[in-house]
């Protein structure tokens, strides 16, 4: 049985709704989440929650609110921290 | 490994001077706790010390410090609370008592005429400025003063000598503070240093890259240059450096969190009206210390001071600080002030613990031992901690109390409901202090609302249950990189008050070798 594992982005998008606690309609991908009640305090549990789940560690020059202003920009993040991940456990291996 | 009981010595660098290979105790940090353990080794000849530091300590908190010699003068309502608190106040308590010994050593090395007691005495004014917090912990240094049967009078404040300030915002009580002066933090350094290199110490101008070793020891340091010192033992005393140079060999989640507390203050030559002759100051305030002025001998006075918790350590200055400083000290101080010509703009770091208690104590690796954390009294606490960290070295009994081991869980002083209370407080005493303003309607309760409203928020955020400080909240809560620091570090070690207290201190195994 093929398991299928949730896109980086739909991951984001249930830990954005569970942060906000929004029922009903859904904020677009690119929509800017402080129309959907983003402050900066919610922003620090999201960032928590998306560490803890994806089990990543944000870099630096990426904790700010920037990051945190949509769904896409969060799944950006993410991504490249994976990216950046991957390529020093790669590096590390070769040594 | 090298005999670290001799000293040797290589020919250097391209500066000329000599560098040693190795030495019994290798120090990192030149400000004053670093200074006071190498004089105090040196008295006990326990061998060849080095001291590393760059000479310009910037960064640091020493050098820009308004050396204070008072603990009374520091009391707070959350200074004898609880035992753990009491512990830490006494630490001030017993330092001030080691203070006429230490300056009557360097008084021969002092590098001017300039005595370096600038001032024996302090007083303590409480104006309406500062909001409530002020109120009540003027009314907790009189009740710590009389516990501890220290002497007091309270005074009209306009008798106290210099002290000038603008009608609205003139003094509504004054204590006197005989036996709680200050020193000249510049001068006193200089003249350690000066002893010091009389007496063998050896100095390096330079910083250590990274402490060197295995998972169970530390045999050197390791110069930025490359340059390795090996040691017989390592003492981290490099203030807010310190936690990331021990990561370099002991990089555990449950290491306290080390914070830069960046302050600021300035140093300025009168150029009118009646000098100031004594430690004048406001009672602690809002996430700082409080508004003080500390006279420097020669026509200078220090005016401190400004803290704020911060995520990269630098020796920047805050515009909002500079005119904080200025403007406040004008209106509470000496109006006089406005004249001044500023001879030095102080700006540092105070190493902030999580829990804000010092640490002090061997590491699990042996051979590395860490004293830092002291917040904003290092300096006056040097000389005591000086004698404990040297006995220990030496395998000897400590003279403080064990709390302040650095692999300990956070202290617990206060309920998650208490920090709460504690940062409306502080927040409503910052809010009045720096002359914030809301609309008429609005009143000092729902200011205070608005507050309690953003700590009950941020501990909910942050998921922790461990009750923090109110000067560590409005750090995690304003700051991503803060957050993240003091959530993880309170998971790793349970992060609620009930594994805080039922801790068995977690005292660093390692010891001398």
């Amino acid at each position: 049985m093929t398991v299928v594992q949730p896109s980086v982005a739909d991951t984001v998008r249930r830990l954005v709704i569970t942060q906000l606690d929004i029922t009903g309609p859904e904020p677009r991908p690119d929509e800017d989440l402080r129309r959907w009640g983003m402050t900066s305090l919610t922003c620090l549990g999201l960032m928590l929650s998306i560490e803890d789940t994806f089990e990543i560690e944000l870099p630096e020059d990426a904790l700010r609110q920037a990051t945190f202003r949509s769904i896409d920009s969060i799944s950006a993040a993410v991504e490249s921290s994976r990216e950046q991940a991957t390529r020093i456990a790669g590096e590390q291996r070769k040594r | 490994m090298s005999d670290p009981t001799t000293k040797s010595t290589e020919p250097a660098s391209a500066a000329g001077a000599e560098r040693p290979t190795s030495a019994s105790v290798v120090i990192i940090g030149n400000g004053a706790l670093g200074l006071f353990l190498a004089d105090e080794l040196i008295e006990r000849q326990v061998g060849s010390v080095v001291v590393v530091g760059p000479s310009h300590r910037d960064t640091g908190a020493s050098h820009v410090a308004g050396a204070m010699l008072g603990c009374f003068g520091e009391t707070t309502t959350e200074s004898l609370r609880t035992e753990a608190a009491r512990t830490r106040f006494e630490l001030g308590v017993t330092a001030h008592d080691k203070w006429p010994a230490a300056l009557r050593r360097l008084k021969e090395f002092a590098p001017s005429d300039r005595p370096l007691q600038t001032t024996t005495e302090s007083h303590i004014i409480l104006n309406s400025v500062g909001a409530e917090l002020d109120t009540v912990n003027f009314a907790a240094m009189i009740d710590a003063l009389d516990q501890y049967e220290k002497p007091w009078t309270e005074i009209d404040p306009n008798d106290i000598p210099g002290y000038r300030p603008r009608t609205e915002s003139r003094a509504l009580r004054a204590v006197h503070l005989p036996e709680e002066g200050a020193v000249d933090a510049r001068g006193v350094l200089a003249a350690l240093e000066r002893r010091l290199r009389q007496r063998g110490a050896i100095f390096v101008d330079q910083t250590v890259r990274k402490l060197v070793g295995s998972d169970e020891e530390v045999t050197a340091v390791e110069l930025d240059d490359g340059h390795r010192i090996e040691a017989g033992n390592v003492v981290v005393a490099a203030g807010v450096h310190s936690e990331s140079l021990v990561r370099t060999v002991f990089d555990e989640p449950e290491l306290m969190p080390i914070f830069p507390g960046l302050g600021f203050a300035m140093i300025a030559k009168r150029t009118a009206g009646e000098p100031f002759t004594s430690v004048v100051r406001t009672p602690n305030r809002g996430f700082a210390c409080g508004l003080h002025v500390v006279p420097q001998g020669g026509g200078l006075e220090y005016y401190g001071a400004t803290n704020r918790l911060v995520h990269t350590i630098s020796s920047v200055t805050w515009m909002a600080d500079v005119r904080y400083l200025a403007q406040y000290s004008m209106h509470q101080l000496d109006e006089a002030v406005a004249t001044h010509e500023v001879v030095n703009w102080c700006s540092g770091n105070r190493p902030v613990t999580l829990d804000g208690f010092p640490v002090i104590g061997w590491m699990p690796l042996s051979g590395l031992y860490l004293m830092t954390g002291t917040y904003r009294d290092g300096f006056h606490c040097a000389p005591l901690l000086a004698e404990h960290v040297a006995n220990e070295l030496q395998g000897k009994s400590g003279i403080i109390d064990p709390i302040f081991q650095p692999m300990r869980k956070p202290v617990a002083t206060r309920t998650v409901e208490g920090s709460i209370d504690e940062y409306v407080d502080h927040s409503l005493a910052a809010w009045f202090e720096t002359g914030a303003q809301a609309a008429p309607q609005m009143t000092t309760s729902q200011i205070a609302d608005y507050y309690r409203n953003m700590a009950v928020q941020a501990y909910e955020q942050l998921g922790a249950d461990y009750a923090l400080g109110p000067d560590i909240l409005l750090y995690a809560q304003g700051n991503l990189h803060g957050a993240r620091r003091v959530a993880r570090y309170l998971r790793t070690v349970g992060g609620d008050g009930e594994a805080a207290r039922s801790a068995e201190v977690g005292t660093g195994t390692g010891g001398t070798r």
